[in-house]
């Protein structure tokens, strides 16, 4: 399961998903609308990887907590005050692109 | 590597068929960042005719956590290596997002502006991963682009210079 190449089908039917604080991960899951519990490992990471999980929990998009509050998380969670995260616009990119090399 | 690959990927999903060929660079280390480009430009050549792409690989310029003195010595490498690549692609335009394979390629195309050979525009998208602090490819990169992407507000805030465009991927 470690490898497994693509985890689309495995969120496609998830209805929570628990994940640590890697980007890959907790966007994956954001963009497909699921439910995240951010689980911090601080002796593992590196701190910048925290800096997008901490992120996102300021703007209300992931619930946080670290392996020993885990357990009290999960029961005491209220999942309707997460906002929905909103897809990134890589048109705006090809648009400013467009300008700078001259293309318009 | 990995989720840059994936981010990058995204940044060129709305480009026109006009940024063409499109030559991909990464690190030989990287088994996976090949099959994902490949998957893009297979699924870019259903919507776009005549679509061109070529790979290339040069040695990895530092490991995670590498030690100051060895990243020097193995960039200084990946430099010598990159150099006669960038020389004979000779682009028009380097657009990067951070992994340290990116830091040779762009000395290498500043190398050949400044020798008049030839002049890109270096274009660095800083990962969507850096909130508050910028990579050590952006830290250097931030000097020596021409253009510098930043995704969230704090990092406009701390670097000036950079463009703020949103989450744009």
């Amino acid at each position: 399961f470690r490898f497994k190449e693509s985890l689309a089908e495995d969120l496609r039917r998830a209805d929570l998903v628990i994940s640590h604080a890697g980007a890959g991960s907790c966007l994956e899951t954001l963009e497909k609308g699921k439910p995240l519990v951010v689980v911090i490992n601080e002796k593992l990471m590196n701190n910048h990887q925290l800096e997008l999980a901490k992120q996102l929990h300021r703007d209300g998009h992931v619930l946080y907590c670290n392996c020993s509050t885990l357990v009290e998380t999960l029961q005491s969670m209220d999942l309707s005050t997460l906002k929905p995260f909103p897809p990134g616009q890589p048109e705006k990119f090809a648009l400013f692109l467009d300008k700078v090399v001259g293309f318009q | 590597t990995g989720g840059h690959t994936t981010e990058i990927l995204r940044l060129l999903s709305c480009l026109s068929e006009s940024y063409s060929p499109r030559h991909y660079i990464f690190a030989d280390s990287d088994e996976m960042s090949e099959a994902k480009i490949r998957s893009f430009e297979q699924k870019r050549a259903e919507t776009f005719s005549n679509s061109q792409f070529t790979l290339d690989r040069i040695p990895r310029s530092r490991e995670v956590r590498q030690s100051w003195t060895s990243s020097v010595v193995t960039t200084l490498y990946s430099i010598l290596y990159s150099l006669p690549l960038t020389y004979k692609l000779k682009p028009d335009l380097v657009l990067c997002n951070g992994p340290g394979t990116c830091v040779p390629v762009c000395i290498s195309a500043l190398l050949l502006g400044l020798l008049g050979i030839k002049r890109a525009i270096i274009v660095y998208v800083e990962s969507i991963c850096r909130v508050e602090t910028l990579s050590l490819s952006g830290k250097i990169l931030y000097y020596f682009s021409d253009y510098f992407i930043v995704q969230w507000p704090a990092l406009k805030e701390k670097y000036p210079k950079s463009v703020y465009l949103g989450r744009i991927v």
